[in-house]
C-alpha cells in the first residue's frame, strides 16, 4: 500500500520529463522536420503492400517498354525491364529503412554491452575490450563490410551483420565515457554501499542514464547504416532478391542508364537516400540537444 | 554563453543541407572530370599518323600466348603472332597465313605445312618451320605451355621440321581440325631461353612477334599500345598505331567515345546502343554474335575419375525435371525484354552465324514455352507440391535451386529475375547468387551450383565448344579442366569423336548436328539466346572497318586481325588530335572552383561557430 503512490510519482515524474524533452525537441525546427519526413517515409514503407500491387514488381508481369521517360502512366518512368521506377523506389525504401534500422540496433546492442562492461569492470576486462574496440575502429569499416559480405552467403541477414559488426566501436567508446561519469555519481555509490551487485547497478542505475545518449547516437548510426547498405548493394554485395535503393543504382549503372540519359532511374533512389539520411541526421542532432543542455539555445 | 550561441543552432540544419546539396552536385560536377581522367596518354601521336583507340572492359590476363585465354589477350595474340592458317573476313573460310599450303597423307595422320618464305620476326630474324615445330613441341612437352591451347596438341604424336620451309605433324588419330590450328607461333630464339613458362609474363618491350602489329607499351589496367609493322608480309596496316584503353565499365567507355577520346567502343548494352542512335559522328555496328548464352543445369557433376563432386541438387539429375524447367522459360520474351531485341532466340548449341553447323530442334523435339505443360510434366515425374507450394522430390527435399550469376552483368541479373519468376510459377524456388566472374568459374569447375549462366564464343570450327560437353572435359581430381555442363554421355561422346575424325565436310556437318540434337535431348545446357555484338565507332575519324563476316559481321574480337588491319582512317584522324576535350577540362576547372568555394564556405562557417563557442 505504500508502494503505489511512489511508483505513481515516478511515472508522473517520467511523463513530465518526457513532456519537457518533447517541448525542447519541438523547439528544434530541423528536428521536427526530420521527424515528420521520417514518419511519412516509415508509414509509406510499411503500407506499401497495402497501397500498391506487388505483382507489378514481377518482371514477367509488366509489359511497358524499357527506360521510358516519366509520363502519365509511369510518373517516374520505367527501369530496364519496364517496371515503374516510382514503385521500385517505394519498395526500395522498405529495404533501406529495414536494413538501416536493424544494423543500427545490432551495432547499438554490441556497442552498449561492450562500453558498459568495459567501464564498469575496468582492469583487464577494460583493456581487452578497448583494444578490441580500437581494432575495429582503425579498420576501414567499408572494406571489412565488403569482405564479410563476400565471404558469407548473400542475404538480408548478412548485410545487416556486415554493417552492424563494423559500426559499433563509436557507440562503445561513447557509452564507456558516459558510464565512467555516471558511475562516479553519489547515488551509484550509495547503491553499491547498500549492497547492489553488478547487475543491479548496471541495469537499474547506469543503463537508464546512459540510454538516452545511446538512442541519440543510434539515430545517427541509422543514417550511416543506410548509406553503407546502399554502398554495399551498389557494389553488388546486397541481397539480390530484394529491391533496395543501392541495388537500383547498381542496375541503372550496369544497364547504361547514364548513356541513355535515363535520369529518372538514377535520381529517385539517390534523392531517397539523401532525404532519409538527412532526416535521421536532423533527428539525431535534435535529440542531442534535448540531452545536452549546453547545446540548447536561450532556454536555460 | 547561452544567449550568444542562440544564433548558432540553426546552422546545424543549414550545414547539413549544404552537405547534402554538395553531395547531390558532386557527381554532376565530377562525372565529366572523372571521365577525362581516362584519356590515357596522348590523343593521336605525331602529325600525319593515325591511331586507332579501342575501349575495352576486360583485363589482359597474360601477354604470354601460352597462358592468356581471355578474349582481350587472344585478340592481341592474333595481332602480334603468326598462325599457320586464319579465317577469311568474308565468310570464315580457312585461308593461308604463315603456311602457304598444306597436304595430308592418305590415312590423314601425317600433315605437311609449307611455311611462307621471307617472313621476319620484328627483331630481324627469319620465321622458319623450326619456330613452328618448337611452339608445338613446347606445348606437347611442357604442361604449363599447354594451358591456353592444349586442346590442339592433345592428339599430336610428333612434330618435326625437316627444313626451314616444311613442318610435318603426325597425329595419333585423324583430326578434322588440322586446317584451323589457332595457335600463336612464337620465335624459338626468344622462347628457348624461357625456362619457366608459367612464371613468364612476356613483358619485355617491344615484344618480338611477326604480325601486322607489334606491342610496344603496356600499362596494366590502363592501356596497351601496338605500333604498325611496316614489313608485314601482307603489307603494312592502314593505321600507324593501335591502342587498347581499359575502362572500368561500359558507360565510361561510351562517354569517352562520345567525346572522341576513343574511336571504338564495344560490348555495349542494349540501352547504350539504342541511346547512341543518331548521335553525332558515331556509327553503330550491330553484328551477328558468335556467342551462345547458356543456362546450365547441374546434371550431377563428376570429375574425370567419375567421382561425384560439387553440391548439385539431386532432382536435376532427372532429365524429366531439366526438360520441364526448359519449358518454363520463354526465350522470345528474354530476347525482347533483356536484349531489347538485339539477339536471336536460342535453339541448338552453335549460333546461326555459322549457318552450316547451326541446328534447330525439329517441331516434335522442340520444348516450346508453356507453364502449364511444365507444371504437368513435374506432376507426372513425381514431384508433388508441398504445403508451401514448393515441389518435393522423392527424398522429400524441396526443389530449391541456387542460381549462380555473373554479378557485374546486367544481362545475367535480368535473366535471373525472369527465370526466378517463371519457375516460382511451377513450384520451383530459385535463389539468385550473383558473384564475381572468378567465383562463377570456380564454382562451375567445382560443380558447386544447381543452375549457372555460361556462354562461349564459338570458333568457325566448332570442335572447341563441342569438346566442352564431353567426358574428357570434366575436371581432373587434382584440379584443372574446363567443364561446361558436365554432360558426360556415351552417345554424345561417340558423335563428337566421329565428327573430329570425319574429313568429308557434309558428313561432318551432319555429325555435328546430331551431336547438338543429343545435347538438346539431354537438356543439361539450355541455350537461351545468341546475343548480337553491339559496337560503335567514331565516323569522323574512321570511314569504316572490315567486318567479319562481310554480311552483318563485327569489327572487333574477330577470328583474325582484319578489322584493325584494314581500318579506314579519315583525313581528320591523320591531322587532328583525339579531341582531348577542352570542354572536359573546363568542367574539371569549374568543378574544382565550385568545390573549393564550398570548402572555404563551410570552413569559415565552422570557424565562426567555434569562435562563438569559445567566447
Amino acid at each position: 500500500m505504500t508502494t503505489n503512490p511512489p511508483s505513481g510519482n515516478v511515472r508522473s515524474r517520467r511523463l513530465a520529463a518526457l513532456a519537457d524533452s518533447w517541448r525542447v525537441y519541438r523547439a528544434e525546427r530541423g528536428g521536427v522536420l526530420g521527424l515528420a519526413v521520417l514518419v511519412c517515409a516509415v508509414l509509406l514503407a510499411v503500407l506499401a503492400p497495402v497501397l500498391t500491387d506487388s505483382a507489378e514488381l514481377d518482371v514477367t508481369g509488366v509489359d511497358a517498354s524499357a527506360l521510358r521517360p516519366p509520363g502519365a502512366q509511369h510518373w517516374l518512368g520505367t527501369d530496364e525491364s519496364g517496371r515503374s521506377v516510382l514503385l521500385l523506389t517505394w519498395w526500395g525504401a522498405r529495404m533501406s529503412l529495414l536494413v538501416g534500422a536493424a544494423a543500427a540496433v545490432l551495432s547499438m546492442v554490441i556497442g552498449t554491452v561492450v562500453g558498459l562492461t568495459a567501464a564498469h569492470f575496468g582492469g583487464w576486462v577494460e583493456t581487452v575490450l578497448l583494444r578490441l574496440t580500437d581494432f575495429f575502429l582503425v579498420l576501414p569499416a567499408l572494406v571489412l563490410a565488403i569482405a564479410l559480405s563476400t565471404v558469407l552467403s548473400r542475404g538480408l541477414f548478412t548485410i545487416v551483420l556486415a554493417i552492424g559488426v563494423t559500426s559499433w566501436p563509436q557507440t562503445a567508446r561513447l557509452v564507456r565515457a558516459q558510464t565512467l561519469t555516471v558511475e562516479t555519481r553519489p547515488y551509484v555509490e550509495r547503491a553499491r554501499a547498500l549492497g547492489g551487485g553488478h547487475g543491479h547497478v548496471l541495469v537499474k542505475h547506469v543503463l537508464p542514464s546512459v540510454l538516452p545518449l545511446v538512442f541519440a547516437t543510434t539515430t545517427l548510426t541509422v543514417a550511416s547504416a543506410i548509406i553503407a547498405e546502399s554502398t554495399l548493394s551498389f557494389l553488388g554485395l546486397g541481397d539480390p532478391s530484394r529491391i533496395s535503393w543501392g541495388a537500383m543504382l547498381k542496375s541503372a549503372m550496369d544497364t547504361g542508364a547514364v548513356t541513355a540519359g535515363a535520369w529518372w532511374y538514377l535520381l529517385p533512389p539517390g534523392i531517397g537516400i539523401a532525404v532519409v539520411v538527412l532526416a535521421f541526421t536532423l533527428c539525431g542532432r535534435a535529440l542531442e540537444t534535448v540531452l545536452n543542455p549546453r547545446l540548447r539555445g536561450g532556454a536555460e | 554563453m547561452g544567449v550568444r550561441s542562440a544564433g548558432v543552432r540553426p546552422s546545424f540544419p543549414r550545414a547539413a543541407a549544404t552537405v547534402v546539396i554538395a553531395g547531390l552536385l558532386l557527381p554532376v560536377v565530377l562525372a565529366p572530370g572523372a571521365l577525362s581522367a581516362n584519356e590515357r596518354g596522348d590523343g593521336s601521336g605525331q602529325e600525319g599518323e593515325a591511331t586507332l583507340r579501342v575501349g575495352i572492359q576486360q583485363e589482359f590476363d597474360s601477354l604470354n600466348p601460352f597462358l592468356g585465354f581471355s578474349r582481350a589477350a587472344t585478340e592481341v595474340f592474333r595481332l602480334i603472332y603468326p598462325t599457320l592458317t586464319t579465317y577469311s573476313s568474308e565468310d570464315f573460310s580457312v585461308v593461308p597465313e604463315l603456311a602457304t599450303d598444306w597436304e595430308s597423307s592418305r590415312d590423314k595422320l601425317t600433315w605437311t605445312f609449307h611455311i611462307r618464305e621471307g617472313v621476319k620476326w620484328s627483331d630481324g630474324e627469319p620465321v622458319t618451320a623450326h619456330d613452328v615445330a618448337y611452339t608445338f613441341d613446347r606445348m606437347m612437352t611442357d604442361s604449363a605451355a599447354a594451358t591456353a591451347n592444349g586442346n590442339y596438341v592433345d592428339n599430336f604424336a610428333e612434330v618435326s621440321a625437316p627444313d626451314d620451309g616444311r613442318v610435318v605433324i603426325r597425329t595419333e588419330t585423324p583430326q578434322a581440325t588440322m586446317r584451323s590450328l589457332a595457335v600463336p607461333i612464337v620465335p624459338e630464339h626468344v622462347w628457348s631461353e624461357v625456362d619457366d613458362v608459367a612464371g613468364f609474363a612476356n613483358r619485355r618491350m617491344p615484344i618480338v612477334g611477326s604480325g601486322p602489329f607489334e606491342v610496344t607499351d603496356y600499362r596494366p589496367q590502363q592501356s596497351l599500345t601496338l605500333e604498325a609493322n611496316e614489313d608485314f608480309w601482307r603489307g603494312a596496316p592502314t593505321v600507324d598505331r593501335l591502342r587498347f584503353v581499359n575502362f572500368e565499365n561500359s558507360d565510361a567507355a561510351v562517354q569517352a567515345l562520345r567525346k572522341g577520346e576513343i574511336d571504338v567502343a564495344r560490348k555495349l548494352t542494349p540501352a547504350q546502343f539504342d541511346a547512341l542512335k543518331g548521335a553525332e559522328n558515331i556509327e553503330r555496328v550491330k553484328g551477328k554474335g558468335r556467342r551462345f548464352y547458356e543456362l546450365v543445369l547441374n546434371p550431377g557433376a563428376a570429375n574425370s575419375a567419375g567421382d561425384p563432386i560439387g553440391t548439385g541438387h539431386p532432382a536435376l539429375r532427372d532429365v524429366r525435371v531439366r526438360k520441364a524447367l526448359d519449358r518454363a522459360i520463354d526465350r522470345s520474351e528474354l530476347v525482347d525484354r533483356v536484349l531489347g531485341g538485339h539477339g536471336t532466340v536460342g535453339a541448338g548449341y552453335l549460333p546461326p552465324i555459322f549457318r552450316k553447323y547451326h541446328w534447330s530442334p525439329p517441331d516434335d523435339e522442340r520444348r516450346s514455352f508453356s507453364l502449364e505443360a511444365a507444371d504437368r510434366a513435374l506432376d507426372e515425374a513425381g514431384y508433388p507440391r508441398g504445403p508451401d507450394g514448393i515441389r518435393r522430390g522423392p527424398s522429400g527435399r524441396p526443389l530449391d535451386f541456387e542460381f549462380v550469376l555473373h554479378g557485374d552483368s546486367s544481362t545475367d541479373a535480368l535473366v535471373g529475375k525472369f527465370v526466378k519468376e517463371w519457375l516460382s510459377g511451377i513450384g520451383v524456388e530459385v535463389s539468385l547468387q550473383p558473384v564475381s566472374d572468378n567465383q562463377v568459374n570456380q564454382r562451375t569447375t567445382a560443380g558447386d551450383f544447381d543452375m549457372v549462366i555460361s556462354g562461349w564464343s564459338v570458333n568457325p570450327d566448332p570442335d572447341y565448344v563441342l569438346r566442352l560437353q564431353t567426358c574428357g572435359a570434366r575436371p581432373n581430381p587434382g584440379g584443372g579442366g574446363l567443364p561446361d555442363s558436365f554432360l558426360c554421355d556415351e552417345r554424345y561422346d561417340e558423335l563428337y569423336a566421329r565428327q573430329l575424325a570425319e574429313f568429308d565436310r557434309d558428313a561432318r556437318v551432319e555429325l555435328v548436328k546430331r551431336a547438338q540434337g543429343r545435347f538438346h535431348e539431354m537438356a543439361t545446357g539450355l541455350i537461351l539466346f545468341y546475343p548480337n555484338a553491339l559496337e560503335a565507332y567514331r565516323s569522323d575519324r574512321f570511314a569504316g572497318f572490315e567486318r567479319q563476316p562481310a554480311e552483318r559481321g563485327v569489327i572487333t574480337a574477330q577470328q583474325g586481325y582484319w578489322g584493325y588491319y584494314r581500318a579506314e582512317p579519315t583525313e581528320r584522324a591523320r591531322t587532328a588530335g583525339g579531341g582531348a576535350g577542352y570542354r572536359s577540362a573546363a568542367f574539371v576547372i569549374v568543378g574544382v572552383v565550385l568545390l573549393g568555394a564550398l570548402v572555404v564556405f563551410s570552413a569559415s562557417a565552422h570557424r565562426r561557430r567555434t569562435a562563438e563557442h569559445r567566447e
